[in-house]
């Protein structure tokens, strides 16, 4: 079943980040808790894990834009 | 809390020391570092150098350029300069500044020294900077990091990131220009650096007696493999700036030529160069030659001789050529 991936809020004064690098390009499978992107906010560079097994279906946003927090980021099945 | 003595002024080295504490051999207890390094100009993780530091400059003045795991904006630092590492195991990926700032704004008050932060997790005295600090997350661990500018040449750290403004557009990660002030400066009673950090450790650690972690002869092969692979090439350097649009110009003897290129990843993926003194077929032959090129003077010269290209403009070198082209 598709659905889609949000940006999650790292800390209380997080309203955005920047999608600095897709781990996982469209079409490529992975498993949970591997990282599938990597995001840059407030200084820091966090790599975003899968909560669950899937495959990158379609990247809706990027490298290098800005999105807010909550914003959908790719669609995955 | 844990104390481990790198013993190192190379940057790359004791980058590869908080990498290897993160990612190779995590220890249950928070590690502390506190080190520094020979002049040295440190871009955050997702920046162009181009945009942020005077390259020609840093190889003139012998200072390393390095790039960061960390994100945020250039950091000039120097023998005068601390930097100071916290690697601890990560809270829920959540992003937390405060808890490691403290301790530094408390040992500085030992110092009678009153520093704050700002919403862009620096330190300030009276306004202005101290201390710069960044963070990465790898795996389950935390690694926190920041400066200490203590004595710092700063007309040098000027003039390192004053960038020539060539016209670039990149969606990289810009820095923030911040005016900045030496500790050393705001100190009651002068000490040197060497002093000012056995008391910051001391306070940051809690005492005279803490626990410590000796990095092994077998350890330091390991750290500076880290650093060969991980650090100090030019691919992570220079190749690793996100991708970005260049235009640049140049007057020779016979007129003006104007380059516009494409790098992603460090190599030039599109190139066109406009003028009205050479021939179209020659230029087409350069503009394809440069695709997947590294864009680097040496490999740019490389391939104008290689395909015969150095005199295509009369009285310009394949020097001057690649000059126009690699800014």
């Amino acid at each position: 079943m598709k659905k889609k991936i949000a940006l999650p809020k790292l800390s209380d004064e997080m309203k955005s980040a920047v999608l600095c690098a897709w781990l996982k390009q469209e079409g490529e499978e992975y498993k949970k808790g591997e990282p599938i992107y990597e995001i840059e906010t407030e200084k820091v560079i966090s790599q975003v894990e899968a909560e669950e097994d899937g495959i990158m279906v379609h990247q809706l946003v990027e490298e290098g834009d800005e999105v807010s927090v909550g914003a959908e980021l790719a669609e995955v099945e | 809390m844990i104390y481990i003595e790198t013993n190192s002024t190379d940057v790359f080295y004791n980058f590869a020391a908080e990498y290897y504490f993160a990612a190779i051999k995590p220890i249950d207890e928070t590690v502390f570092l506190f080190w520094r390094t020979t002049p040295s100009l440190i871009i955050g993780k997702y920046q162009n150098t181009l945009e942020e530091i005077d390259n020609d400059y840093a190889i003139k003045h012998n200072i390393t350029v390095a790039r960061r795991m960390s994100g945020g904006g250039t950091m000039y630092i120097d023998m005068g300069g601390w930097q100071f590492t916290f690697i601890e195991k990560d809270k829920n990926g959540e992003i937390h500044f405060a808890e490691y700032l403290q301790p530094v704004i408390d040992a500085l008050k030992e110092l009678n020294i009153k520093a704050e932060f700002n919403g862009r997790n620096d330190l300030l005295i009276d306004g202005r900077k101290i201390s710069g600090n960044s963070q990465y997350k790898l795996g389950d661990r935390t690694v926190h990091h920041g400066t200490l500018l203590f004595d710092n040449d700063i007309e040098q750290m000027v003039r390192a990131t004053t960038v020539d403004e060539y016209k670039i557009t990149s969606k990289s990660i810009k820095s923030v220009r911040e005016r900045v002030t030496s500790i050393r400066e705001h100190l009651e009673h002068d000490i040197d650096a060497d002093e000012f950090k056995r008391l910051m450790v001391e306070h940051i650690m809690d005492g005279k007696s803490y626990k410590t972690y000796t990095i092994s002869d077998e350890e330091k092969v390991i750290l500076e493999k880290i650093a060969d692979e991980r650090f100090r090439p030019w691919e992570v350097v220079y190749g690793k700036n996100p991708k970005f649009d260049i235009t640049n110009k140049k007057h020779f003897k016979g007129g003006t030529v104007e380059a516009k290129l494409n790098v992603n990843r460090g190599m030039i993926t599109d190139c066109a160069l406009y003028g009205d003194f050479f021939g179209l077929e020659r230029v087409n032959e350069l503009q394809e030659a440069l695709v997947g090129c590294p864009y680097r003077k040496d490999d740019v010269i490389d391939v104008i001789k290689q395909h015969g290209l150095e005199n295509m403009i009369h009285d310009v070198s394949a020097e001057e050529l690649a000059e126009l082209i690699v800014v």
